[in-house]
């Protein structure tokens, strides 16, 4: 069974594997703004004239967090590192930093987006996940 | 703004407090009961009087909690309606009983709300979604990544914040109510064990059962009841506002910093008081950083200068911005559908000058502010 998005509104993958994709967002074409994820209506303006985007690769470190006490149902390792990155489409987009440790880390340091399946959890397909790792900045 | 303007003064006539801790021989509804009837009694009212019923809770404990605990008392056939609003699910209650007044439908009415948290960190998405695979539902994380945001842009160090939960200690160690009332010092906030950094535990509320109800009346119609006006307090605003867009995209709206700006901004505005009225405030401290970020986004200090004034003892009880004079969120716990109501229940007991060795001197304008996610906030000021 081949790893499905784990959030197709959220991210596309470009090939089957699951080891090439974009994060999707949506742009108002009337005030410019653009949000990451799915929506009917512009969270800005609330206008409906909107267009559905890849957003970059690479954004920029805002904070970060080691979560040593889980939320129920995360399947990957414990710690982990949560960072929230901020595109420079302007919306900022939430998910684990890998390959790293916390030490490595400084607010506003580039970040670069990364592919990783995870097992699927109660016989469901195994997902693609986004995840952050540091970025060289270019 | 709300177009509709409020055609007559509401009054806050009885609080009721059920303590907040652990209480597993209770179910919700008893939890619930054993704050209500307390109000009742404290305002001077027969529940046959009591024309509507709002009940925050979050947690699923079967349907309609709000009805199964009400018809104990009798089965009145009044509305009973029941709220879910996160985290302010009781602060939402008290504003729908307010407006339920203020608006001329009813003249007396009921607001409570109870709840038993599950142990563990707290998520805001369903159970199968995709937030689980994910990793950033997660509140305590949510508070965690702005306190270092927070620290970095301020220069506040970890011990700074960490006062806060000090403070709130001090305050609940005064309270027989508070689910957490032991006293720590610094060094044990900063040396108890990491959430998620850099929160450690005892900067994280703790998840909480309890429970809290207010009776609130039309100022016209407290004779009727036969209440003592020398004890009901004045609801000089009450204002809600759900999920401001912050900029920032969709994924972080739940942790958005500033979302209380423009509540307080209209509370401000419908109370005609300014912020240098209030004499002691209720924030939503569900995490220590939360309590900076509330008492700046409500004009009480300057952005990025709260953790100064914590540390100069400023919020202190003897502070000039007494905050969470009962221990808050921090240390009286956090059982969702009570906590805004608890907020209430302090501000009235403040503003009759019963609070005891936690009085705050000479208080007349109290604020209570409560936060939800999705997100939602609430500001109510209370006078005498």
């Amino acid at each position: 069974m081949l790893p499905e998005s784990v959030d197709p509104n959220r991210l596309r993958l470009t090939n089957e594997e699951g080891s090439e994709g974009a994060l999707l967002g949506l742009r108002c074409r009337d005030c410019a703004t653009t949000i990451f994820g799915p929506g009917t209506f512009c969270q800005q303006c609330t206008s409906a004239n909107l267009e559905q985007v890849e957003l970059g690769q690479q954004g920029v470190l805002y904070s970060y967090t080691v979560v040593r006490v889980p939320p129920a149902g995360w399947p990957g390792p414990v710690p982990y590192i949560l960072g929230q990155v901020e595109l420079a489409e302007g919306p900022q987009v939430l998910a684990e930093i890998v390959d790293c440790t916390e030490d490595d880390l400084t607010i506003g340091m580039p970040m670069q987006l990364a592919l990783c399946t995870v097992s699927g959890q109660d016989g469901q397909a195994d997902k693609v996940v986004y995840k952050w790792e540091i970025g060289r900045g270019d | 703004m709300t177009n509709f303007r409020p055609q007559r003064q509401v009054m806050v006539a009885g609080v009721g407090l059920h303590p907040f801790g652990r209480f597993p021989e209770k179910d919700l509804a008893s939890l619930a009961l054993d704050a209500v009837v307390p109000a009742l009694e404290d305002a001077g009212v027969r529940w046959q009087d009591i024309q509507v019923a709002y009940f925050g809770h979050v947690y699923y404990h079967g349907m309609s909690v709000g009805e199964t605990a009400l018809s104990k008392l009798g089965l009145t056939g009044v509305p009973i309606i029941n709220v879910e609003n996160a985290c302010s699910s009781g602060s939402t209650a008290f504003w729908q009983a307010y407006w339920g007044i203020a608006t001329g439908m009813f003249d007396l009415a009921l607001a409570f709300g109870a709840e038993k948290v599950p142990r563990g960190p707290v998520t805001v998405t369903a159970d199968d979604s995709p937030e689980r695979y994910i990793g950033g539902d997660h509140m305590m994380a949510g508070y965690a990544l702005r306190m270092r945001r927070y620290m970095e842009e301020t220069g506040a160090t970890e011990a700074d914040i960490a006062q806060v939960a000090v403070k709130a200690r001090d305050n609940a160690a005064l309270n027989p109510y508070a689910h957490r009332s032991e006293q720590r010092t610094l060094a044990e906030v900063l040396e108890s064990r990491k959430i998620s950094d850099p929160l450690t535990l005892f900067q994280c509320c703790p998840t909480s059962e309890g429970a809290a109800a207010a009776v609130l009346c039309a100022e016209e119609s407290l004779g009727k009841y036969g209440i003592d006006r020398a004890r009901a307090m004045r609801v000089a605003a009450a204002v809600l506002k759900s999920g401001n867009y912050n900029g920032r995209g969709s994924d972080h709206s739940a942790f958005s910093p500033y979302r209380t700006e423009p509540a307080a901004l209209e509370a401000y505005e419908m109370s005609g008081l300014t912020p240098g009225d209030v004499d002691l405030v209720q924030v939503h401290d569900a995490a220590t950083i939360g309590e900076l970020q509330q008492i700046e986004s409500l004009h009480l200090v300057p952005f990025g200068e709260a953790w100064r004034a914590t540390v100069d003892g400023r919020t202190a009880l003897t502070g000039d911005i007494p905050t969470n004079t009962d221990g808050g969120l921090l240390a009286m716990g956090h059982p969702f559908g009570a906590t805004g109501i608890r907020m209430i229940h302090e501000t009235v007991t403040q503003l009759r000058q019963e609070a005891g060795p936690r009085q705050v001197k000479g208080a007349e304008v109290g604020l209570a502010q409560c936060s939800g996610a999705g997100d939602v906030t609430t500001v109510h000021i209370l006078t005498k």
